[in-house]
């Protein structure tokens, strides 16, 4: 039996690497994160530091290259990397579906918009009869505030902006229980961006669907999610409530992604560029991964890699946490 | 279109013309015709006349259908010999590539899909090779093997002379015939598929291939009562070795290119987001994956298929299939000008024919290009 108040999503010390021709890759180390019924998660982390490998591996679409060395990935209390293709098959979409990163070929060229909605609807067998399913596709496109005229177009006559809410509206065909969005409005201008961020928050509390919000972007996770996780080279270095590591961030580069953008709900902060880029994950620096670009880097973050601190939820990897109320557990 | 047919005629008239001996006097000094057909055709084609008033009424006559009276089959007219000639091609070559494009297809995108396997090695490596090969050798080496070696089919021709003793119909009635069940059972099979997708739905598509099969029965059972199955057979028999000869040599390119073409597909994110809609792996495969890699296989078509009519007087003369390439070789080893004229004309009308018929497919397949 699940209880309601059990988490809907728990992550436990998953680790995933991809063989390339360099060698082993190691995308994601460690992560954990529980996810509650109905609320929205952040990941936020510069690009190459494994945000949608963490996705895809929720997703369980992995390509061959990739080896998921260790965790657990529990949907209610169930493993869903123990279950069998056909399993995970039947699960997608249906429980957890996905917004795509590279929104404008995620629709296929050949097919009206709106047959591939039904396409989904019909395999997990969400409506009964065809009719069915397109009153139900006509309804999430007045949903994503889109005509349900354009079900009958193709994805070439749709702009960025009605391509990517036709692509929410076929990640809510089949009511998920979670619903991961991979930086979803990166390739829209930044008024249609806005505006979808406000929808889809809309869409996810009138729901109540548990979320997961992918983005570079700190100051838009800061809008849309209650709980954030920030990744740093395959690793989750800060994570907590939203306020929390918002009001007080404890990781340095936390501190430093919430410097270098402005933020979109008012008060200006001076922007301060965080230099150099994320490391190479086939050679990771030794000790805390972010020593080389850290102001508060000392002789032990480039040896050993920093121990957790924490108060309460909120939790941070760093020898030297901005936020002393954070200490070393046990 | 019509200016490139208008091309064709008049490159073919100035290339004979540019022969020594010009165009006229091959006509006129060809010691096979009889003093009065001379005196018709200097009247009727106005030989005595300059060469661009000449080239006018080639052009008039060509366009009126009069393509002249053949030499070499005399006194038979060149568009007579012809509507006797085209269909044999033409069923040739349609078979073949109808049959190649399938199996290519099917073969290419199973590769792409389950790569790494022995499999693909093999149908890779035996791709290349079959795509390499020389024409004619090849075509000899199917004969060596099949005919001489095994016995299976006979070594060549239209049909065996022994069987046809004492039928009272000619190979051009049954040979029409069979053209006619041929046609009908396509347009059969096409509404069965078109009705089943109208109502898609409430029919399981199983039930498709019995019905299908059920009309092939029929046809082949109307044959086998008719009294001339046995003839019709004894066609079929030619037919097999040309036939699969052609398939054999273009399914390779179709199945290399349908490889490569899938393979850039199975990247593309709508085959990723058609996985993570929890679509069967089949349907992820045929309906997204496939779809779209079809589309640079059937632009490639219209190249394959003006290849395949090029390469007819190679493989028609290596099988003596009496089509259009067979015509136009003996044509020219005769000096049959008429001939030679009518054959080429109807090669570059064919070639247009494909790429028109490309031209429509593609946009029936890309509704990308159905907009513009
Ligand atoms: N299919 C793959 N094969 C090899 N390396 C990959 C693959 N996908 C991602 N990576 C590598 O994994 C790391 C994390 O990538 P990704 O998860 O896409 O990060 P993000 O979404 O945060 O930008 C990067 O270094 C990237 O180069
Ligand atoms: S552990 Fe050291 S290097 Fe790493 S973030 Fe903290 S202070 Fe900077
Ligand atoms: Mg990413």
């Amino acid at each position: 039996m699940t209880d309601r108040r059990d988490p809907l999503l728990k992550v436990e010390g998953l680790s995933l690497s991809y063989q390339t021709r360099q060698g082993e890759l190691q995308a994601i180390r460690d992560v954990s994160f529980e996810l509650a019924r109905g609320s929205a998660l952040g990941l936020v982390g510069e690009s190459g530091c494994g945000k949608t490998s963490v996705a895809n591996c929720l997703m369980r679409l992995l390509p061959d290259s990739a080896r998921l060395s260790a965790g657990r990935v529990l949907l209610d209390g169930q493993d869903i990397l123990l279950l069998t293709e056909e399993e995970m098959r039947l699960l997608r979409w249906r429980r957890i579906s996905m917004v795509f990163q590279a929104a404008m070929n995620v629709l296929d060229p050949v097919y009206r918009v709106g047959q591939q909605i039904v396409e989904a609807i019909e395999t997990h067998g969400v409506e009964s009869t065809e009719p069915a399913a397109r009153e139900r596709v006509a309804r999430l496109f007045r949903l994503v505030g889109l005509d349900p005229k354009l079900t009958e177009h193709y994805p070439h006559e749709f702009s960025g902006g009605m391509r990517q809410r036709a692509v929410i509206a076929m990640a809510l065909s089949c009511d998920p229980d979670l619903m991961i969005a991979d930086e979803p409005t990166t390739a829209l201008d930044v008024i249609v961006q806005d505006r979808i961020l406000r929808e889809l928050k809309d869409i996810q509390q009138q729901l109540a669907m548990s979320l997961i919000y992918i983005s570079h972007d700190i100051a838009v996770v800061a809008e849309v999610t209650d709980v954030v996780g920030v990744m740093y080279a395959g690793r989750l270095v800060e994570m907590g409530d939203t306020a929390d590591v918002f009001r007080a961030p404890a990781h340095p580069y936390t501190a430093a992604l919430m410097s270098s953008f402005p933020s979109i709900s008012g008060e200006r902060r001076p922007l301060i560029s965080l230099p150099g880029e994320p490391p190479n994950l086939s050679d990771p620096p030794q000790g805390c991964p972010f020593h080389p670009r850290c102001a508060y880097a000392t002789d032990v973050c480039r040896v050993e890699y920093p121990p957790e601190v924490r108060a309460g939820s909120h939790r941070a990897a760093c020898w030297h946490p901005l936020d002393a109320t954070l200490v070393p557990q046990g | 279109m019509v200016l490139t047919l208008f091309l064709i005629i008049t490159l073919t008239f100035f290339l004979v013309e540019a022969q020594p001996g010009d165009y006229a006097s091959f006509y006129v000094l060809n010691p096979d015709l009889p003093p009065e057909v001379k005196d018709q055709i200097r009247a009727a084609f106005g030989l005595d006349r300059p060469v661009w008033q000449q080239y006018l009424i080639h052009l008039k006559n060509t366009v009126t259908g009069n393509l002249g009276v053949s030499f070499g089959n005399y006194p038979r007219p060149v568009i007579d010999v012809l509507a006797e000639r085209v269909p044999r091609t033409l069923v040739l070559f349609l078979t073949a590539t109808a049959v190649s494009f399938y199996i290519g297809f099917f073969l290419g995108k199973a590769i792409a899909w389950r790569r790494g396997g022995l499999f693909e090695y093999a149908t890779t490596i035996s791709g290349a090779v079959l795509f390499t090969a020389f024409t004619p050798a090849f075509a000899l080496m199917m004969i060596w093997v099949f005919a001489f070696k095994l016995g299976w089919f006979p070594v060549g021709k239209f049909l065996d002379p022994l069987v046809w003793r004492g039928a009272d119909v000619s190979a051009n009635y049954v040979f029409g015939n069979m053209l006619l069940s041929a046609g009908a059972f396509i347009v059969f099979a096409l509404l069965v598929m078109l009705l089943l997708k109208r109502f898609g739905r409430a029919v399981p598509s199983v039930v498709a291939l019995p019905i299908v099969l059920g009309g092939a029965a029929v046809i082949v059972a109307a044959w086998a009562i008719s009294g001339i199955g046995g003839l019709a057979l004894d066609i079929v028999k030619h037919m097999v070795l040309p036939v699969a000869t052609l398939t054999l040599i273009s399914f390779a390119g179709t199945m290399l290119l349908t490889r490569n073409s899938m393979l850039e597909t199975i990247r593309e994110d709508y085959v990723m987001a058609a996985r993570a809609k929890g679509l069967p792996d089949k349907q992820v495969r045929d309906r997204h994956a496939a779809r779209n890699a079809m589309l640079p296989v059937v632009t490639s078509l219209v190249y394959s298929l003006i290849f395949a009519i090029d390469g007819s007087v190679i493989i028609e003369s290596v099988f003596s299939w009496p089509g259009t390439g067979l015509t136009l070789l003996q044509a020219v080893r005769s000096e049959d000008l008429p001939l030679v004229m009518g054959a080429i004309l109807f090669i570059g009308v064919l070639s247009l024919l494909a790429h028109v018929v490309v031209d429509v497919l593609y946009v029936y397949l890309d509704p990308r290009i159905r907009y513009q």
